[in-house]
């Protein structure tokens, strides 16, 4: 008897268990994706670096001399535990041509090695350690390279000093060290036999060879301290937790995927609260018989458990199943360059499947406490007892000015305040993390980061790796390619001012703590022209500006001196201000630019920045980019917007993120508006039949149905919209703090999309969604007056 | 007098897991301007189908139904929505409300639906006050549905029907919920509308309802077996006895 019962309660309320159990399987499937990608996500890095045998320090030196040196550093360090070295050669963006044509122009140098050389493991995008490479293929990583389009089976060509070497492109590889965003050295993998037979050219085996080193220590600031002695042998050098910084961006992509799963994941269980919640309550009058019929509180009870475990565990199962796809699906921007994998995902999985079923059973045990309220009376009154505790309407028609169905609309949505709020709420949160997205994009994509990269606002940016190397290797100075660039704007027609940011390492020390720091130097430049969050700008050559990041690191403020050891000359400086910056994730100074070190070679360089003479607005500036970038032969010729962007590296996957979440979340509302409606349609099926008996047209029923959507999400659009900056700020802050940004950001958003275009595309699909659901309401008819329970 | 209703060979099939079932078989019959007429039969005989479908609630299979000279069967939806709206009154066994409607504005929405209405909004809520107040519930126009008797709902639900003007109203056993007192109280509303010139359609179970009624259909297994005329002049326990009778003659 009891499962006959069930057998017809399923048949009967076949739409109602089916939305049911749709819900159970989006709550399985976003739980058992977003646990594992939470576990993948918060693990993700240290497992990448565990899996890769990452090491604490890093540096590329080039020559054979300065290998000499730091060989000679590492094995008489007492710090260092353990060392490891790739044999390399450094190659820059014209080296790389994809028929005839730069591959991509990469503003730092490039490490070309064999595949047997390798320190460290580096990964196919299957996720396997890259063992071998054939012969005639490269391998590469670096996420930037992969702005250039290229697939596997492309055909590359390595031009260095009359070689010429033709390869086929057999796909990017995941680097724990060079693979992230922000990192502007890919990494170029080849078999031994053609590595070797590069090199048999004796200039490039000369002055293009170099080694990486992979360093295991003890004391971390000692170790560190210790490396400045090595500092002018090297080309680049990182530590551990440098390389963390350059994957933030990443993590923080994968981190705003985990709001997203847990806001999908809540959304989810909050609408399976209801659904369950608002069944057992419309059963009023089987409950009712069968207490009338002298069956117990318990077994009625034990009754709908059963119902719903039957219901839940089949969900689970399926969306067990469904979060596979899902989990990689939500991934899949970041583990482009990340091995994102954990070991249990099976384990976590059919765990969240089980809590996703326990809760199911929880949620209805509370609901079910209802059952000892209903009475056999109620059976027979339609579930009205005549008690009342609140007043349903709350909106009077004879003085409203709203026509019929505005006025039904409204007062619907503020008779039942929980469950339209709690509408209004997904639809909140799901379009607030698309205009959070939205506003974060759009602030990377504009120049108002540009203060942050601590180089002044110019016309144009432009990138000549050779000129920069030359300035590097000491070949020519900055004032001499500084005069270069600008003989070659004049003779076509651009005269302007040029000037370089440079970057010097130097050791620093306050009160015998020493730190080898970035410091910021431009000749032709005033520190006045950057800005400063505490104090002022160094104006003298003895003072120095530093970020709060470095200040802490040394322990010294405003007003203090710091001994600087400039071309083995050691000389104290006043610190007159603190900046913020994302130049070397926050770790750098600023230097006087009356200070004199222009004959000194930099460690690294920014971009020539021009201001051209005729001061051309953006129209003419534009025009003179493309033409700079024949000139020049380069993709990289900026205006301070492109120039930003190209520094940050995560405008591009922002974006891409935000279209993927955009599209996730007009799923999520598409389904929310059609599950929803179609339990408001079965609840209200006695009003809509007395509306069309009482003379109201199909249309009119259906507009009320799709309008009560409508009026909801403009709501919550309006909520989204005023929420979307403070939002953005609270979201965002931390991980551009942690990028060195510790004061406040000015956000910029992008009025059309915030208040039109998003807005727009939501209303449309949830009112096409209601809309289309809503039309079942033609299927009931006046007559169902007489039929209905 | 002039015709309201005018039912000819109508018939009205439903198709019960591909089985045929003929619940109204050829039924004629006119109602005229200002008559009240009750439809009896035993359960399962096809009243309630025959109230919806002389409506336009329900589609017939075949004949033809006249309102007010306007052939229902050619009607659209949206005309027939029109119709109900603007010309018919309804009242159902179980008083269906707006839940989340005060009484008054459940009373008076259909007025503020209706295109044709030209009065202002305060007029029309004056107007379903007044009706209200003829009925005997005007203290519960504020309330919630559920705050109200049985008796007094269903007075609301005509005052409902009343508040388009209706050229007719038609009423599914009208106090088949409602107890002896409420019941009585109903029918003399209906009675008195009735006597104000309303037409009234309604289908009973209860003799003593059907008694108040100007004429009686018997309608058995779709087919109208008889009618009877009640003599109004009578007393009411006469016409009470004199019917029930007739509709033990008819195998009531």
């Amino acid at each position: 008897m009891y499962f006959r019962i069930l057998k017809k309660d399923l048949k009967r309320k076949k739409t109602m268990n089916i939305i049911l159990l749709i819900f159970v399987i989006l709550s399985a499937m976003f739980a058992a994706s977003s646990v594992n990608n939470i576990v993948s996500v918060t693990n993700g890095l240290d497992y990448f670096f565990d899996k890769s045998g990452m090491t604490d320090y890093f540096c590329a030196v080039r020559g054979e001399e300065n290998t000499q040196k730091v060989n000679e550093f590492l094995d008489s360090c007492e710090y260092v535990t353990k060392y490891g070295s790739e044999d390399v050669f450094y190659v820059n963006s014209s080296n790389i041509k994809r028929g005839g044509e730069k591959l991509y122009d990469f503003s730092g140098v490039g490490i070309l090695q064999s595949v047997d050389a390798c320190y460290l493991n580096l990964f196919t995008s299957d996720d396997d350690i890259l063992k071998k490479v054939e012969k005639g293929k490269v391998y590469i990583s670096g996420a930037s390279i992969r702005k250039s389009g290229i697939k596997p089976g492309d055909k590359l060509s390595i031009e260095m000093n009359g070689i010429e070497m033709d390869l086929e492109f057999g796909g990017f590889i995941k680097d724990a060290l060079l693979g992230s965003e922000m990192m502007s050295n890919p990494r170029f993998l080849l078999n031994r036999e053609d590595y070797e037979e590069i090199l048999k050219d004796k200039t490039t085996a000369e002055y293009s060879t170099g080694k990486m080193y992979y360093v295991n220590h003890t004391d971390n600031r000692d170790f560190e301290e210790s490396t400045a002695e090595i500092s002018n042998c090297l080309i680049f050098n990182f530590t551990k937790s440098m390389v963390k910084m350059t994957n933030l961006m990443n993590v923080m992509i994968a981190a705003i995927l985990l709001v997203l799963s847990i806001g999908l994941m809540a959304v989810s269980f909050t609408v399976l609260r209801f659904t369950i919640s608002f069944t057992i309550s419309e059963e009023f009058r089987e409950i009712g018989v069968m207490k009338a019929l002298g069956l117990k509180n318990a077994s009625i009870r034990g009754l709908y458990l059963v119902k719903y475990f039957g219901i839940a565990v089949t969900g689970a199962v399926i969306g067990y199943f469904a979060s596979i796809p899902f989990g990689d699906l939500l991934l899949s921007a970041v583990s482009k360059n990340m091995v994102l994998g954990n070991d249990n995902s099976v384990l976590y999985g059919t765990l969240c499947s089980i809590g996703v079923v326990l809760m199911i059973l929880l949620f209805c045990w509370s609901c079910t406490k209802k059952i000892k309220k209903l009475s056999p009376i109620d059976a027979v009154r339609n579930g009205q007892t005549g008690e009342r505790f609140k007043k349903r309407s709350v909106m009077s028609l004879g003085r409203s000015r709203l026509g019929s169905t505005g006025f039904m609309t409204i007062n619907d949505i503020l008779s039942a305040p929980r469950q339209f709020g709690m509408i209004t709420l997904i639809f909140t949160i799901t379009t607030a993390i698309v205009m959070i997205l939205s506003t974060t994009a759009r602030t990377l994509d504009s120049d108002s980061l540009l203060y942050l990269m601590m180089v002044k606002p110019s016309d144009v940016f432009i990138s000549d790796n050779d000129l920069s190397m030359n300035t590097m290797a000491g070949i020519e100075t900055v004032e001499e390619t500084n005069r270069k660039v600008e003989e070659i704007l004049s003779e076509n027609g651009m005269p302007g001012d040029v000037w370089l940011e440079t970057w010097y390492k130097i050791p620093a020390e306050f009160n015998g703590t020493k730190n080898n720091v970035t410091f910021l130097w431009c000749a032709d430049t005033k520190t006045t022209d950057y800005q400063y969050t505490n104090g002022s700008a160094p104006v003298l050559e003895n003072e120095i500006a530093l970020t709060k990041q470095i200040a802490d690191s040394l322990g010294c403020d405003i007003g203090d001196s710091v001994k600087l050891t400039i071309n083995d000359k050691t000389d104290e400086y006043i610190v007159t201000g603190l900046f913020q910056s994302f130049t070397n994730l926050g770790n750098c100074g600023r230097l006087c630019e009356k200070l004199d070190i222009a004959d000194i070679p930099p460690a690294m360089t920014f971009y020539y920045q021009v201001d051209f003479d005729d001061d051309p607005d953006e129209e003419v500036i534009a025009q003179r980019m493309e033409k700079l970038k024949d000139i020049f032969d380069t993709e990289n010729i900026f205006d301070n917007t492109g120039f930003t962007k190209d520094c940050m590296g995560v405008a591009d996957t922002i974006s891409t993120v935000r279209d993927m979440v955009l599209i996730l979340s007009l799923i999520i509302i598409a389904l929310i508006s059609i599950l929803m409606e179609r339990s408001f349609i079965t609840k209200e099926k006695s009003e809509i039949a007395l509306m069309k008996a009482l003379g109201f047209k199909s249309r009119s029923v259906i507009s009320l149905h799709t309008l009560r959507f409508a009026v909801v999400l403009a709501a919550a659009e309006i909520i989204s919209a005023a929420l979307c900056i403070p939002l953005t700020s609270i979201v965002m802050e931390p991980a551009f703090s942690t990028m060195g940004a510790i004061g406040k950001i000015e956000y910029k958003f992008d009025p059309l999309e915030i208040f039109l275009i998003y807005p727009a595309v939501i209303m449309a699909v949830t009112t096409l969604s209601a809309f289309l659901t809503s039309l079942y309401t033609k299927t009931i008819k006046a007559s169902d007056t007489s039929n209905i329970e | 007098m002039k015709t309201i209703l005018d039912v000819n060979e109508l018939c009205k099939t439903y198709i019960v897991n591909k089985r045929q079932n003929n619940v109204l078989r050829n039924v004629s019959f006119k109602i005229e301007e200002g008559e009240m007429v009750a439809v009896m039969g035993p359960s399962g005989s096809g009243k309630s189908t025959l109230l919806y479908t002389v409506s336009g609630m329900d589609r017939m299979t075949a004949g033809k139904v006249e309102f007010c000279g306007k052939d229902i069967s050619a009607l659209k939806e949206n005309e027939l929505a029109e119709l109900r709206l603007d010309d018919m009154g309804f009242i159902f066994q179980q008083m269906y409300m707006m839940k989340n409607l005060s009484v008054l504005d459940n009373i008076i929405l259909p007025a503020i639906k209706s295109s044709k209405s030209k009065e202002s909004r305060s007029k029309t809520t004056s107007r379903g006050r007044e009706l209200m107040h003829k009925l005997g519930i005007a203290e519960i126009a504020d309330n919630d549905i559920n705050e109200v008797s049985g008796g007094q709902l269903q007075r609301a639900c005509i005052c409902r029907s009343m508040i388009n003007h209706p050229q007719m109203i038609f009423a599914d056993e009208p106090t088949g919920a409602l107890n002896r007192t409420s019941s009585d109280e109903v029918m003399e509303e209906l009675t008195k509308l009735n006597n104000d010139g309303t037409t009234i359609m309604l289908v009973t179970h209860d003799a003593k309802v059907a008694a108040r009624c100007t004429r009686v259909l018997f309608i058995v297994d779709g087919v109208i077996k008889g009618e009877y005329d009640v003599d109004r002049e009578s007393s009411e326990r006469d016409r009470e006895r004199a019917l029930n009778n007739w509709l033990l003659e008819m195998g009531w």
